[in-house]
């Protein structure tokens, strides 16, 4: 056999550089996701469950700030519908644990299925804040 | 611990939390716009508390052996000596100080989360 051992080799892995396909990419977003809502979402959520709950004035002064400060009702809408994304992309991967739409074309499909449904909450959500 | 065992404690917990998330998301979705009230009424019910403490431990499981093991595949030698081969020389200690990141803020952030609910 000849191989030649002189061409330089890749060590590393450039993850920027592999293409990855739709069904990859729901994938790694849902672990970004997972991050996002481990180290943002829950103490987040934390906090509204904390402030909502001590008492009746600082459960108004948390709707206030969603209703007014659209920064901040921005952030939280974001940071829940990365949850939402989450789940969607969480679903979709524990019905592929159960063999349910484990082949390449299917796996595909639902990726796209997934990405639309998650469109619709989003838009849903950006079209409530601008209300 | 043998790998089948996270992998059924991964998804069994992630289907736990689907069903909590779907519990919280009906009782907003049926209590629009939301009041005090009815709020703090569902929070201090005695299965919310319980309900939520479960949850927080079942959170605890979720989260870390998900975050484990994207550490294990991108926090390596060879994905961090992309950046940088000097780099990729303490991957081990980069990912160790990772995991250790995420298990304090895990036990952080629920430990004030059982304070919030039950005090």
């Amino acid at each position: 056999m000849s191989i030649n051992h002189n061409r330089a080799r890749p060590v590393y892995i450039n993850l920027l550089q592999i293409k990855l396909p739709i069904s990859a990419i729901s994938s790694i977003t849902h672990r970004l996701a997972g991050i996002y809502i481990f180290f943002v979402t829950l103490p987040l959520s934390l906090f509204l469950l904390y402030f909502s709950t001590k008492s009746y004035n600082d459960f108004m002064f948390i709707s206030a700030l969603l209703k007014d400060s659209i920064l901040f009702s921005t952030f939280v809408s974001f940071s829940f519908l990365v949850f939402a994304y989450h789940i969607l992309t969480g679903v979709r991967h524990l019905l592929q644990d159960m063999h349910i739409g484990e082949s390449l074309e299917a796996s595909r499909v639902s990726s796209y299925i997934v990405f639309f449904l998650w469109s619709v909450l989003v838009a849903a959500v950006i079209w409530r804040i601008l209300l | 611990m043998i790998g089948s065992t996270l992998f059924y404690a991964q998804r069994l917990s992630a289907i736990f939390l689907l069903g909590y998330t779907v519990w919280l998301s009906s009782f907003f979705l049926f209590n629009q716009p939301l009041e005090f009230d009815a709020w703090s009424v569902f929070t201090d019910q005695i299965i919310f508390l319980i309900i939520t403490s479960l949850v927080s431990l079942i959170i605890v499981i979720h989260s870390f052996i998900g975050l484990w093991t994207i550490g294990t595949d991108y926090f390596t030698s060879r994905t961090l000596g992309f950046v940088s081969p000097a780099i990729g020389k303490y991957a081990n200690i980069i990912r160790g100080a990772y995991s250790l990141l995420f298990v304090f803020w895990g036990c952080v952030v629920i430990s004030i989360l059982l304070f919030t609910i039950w005090s």
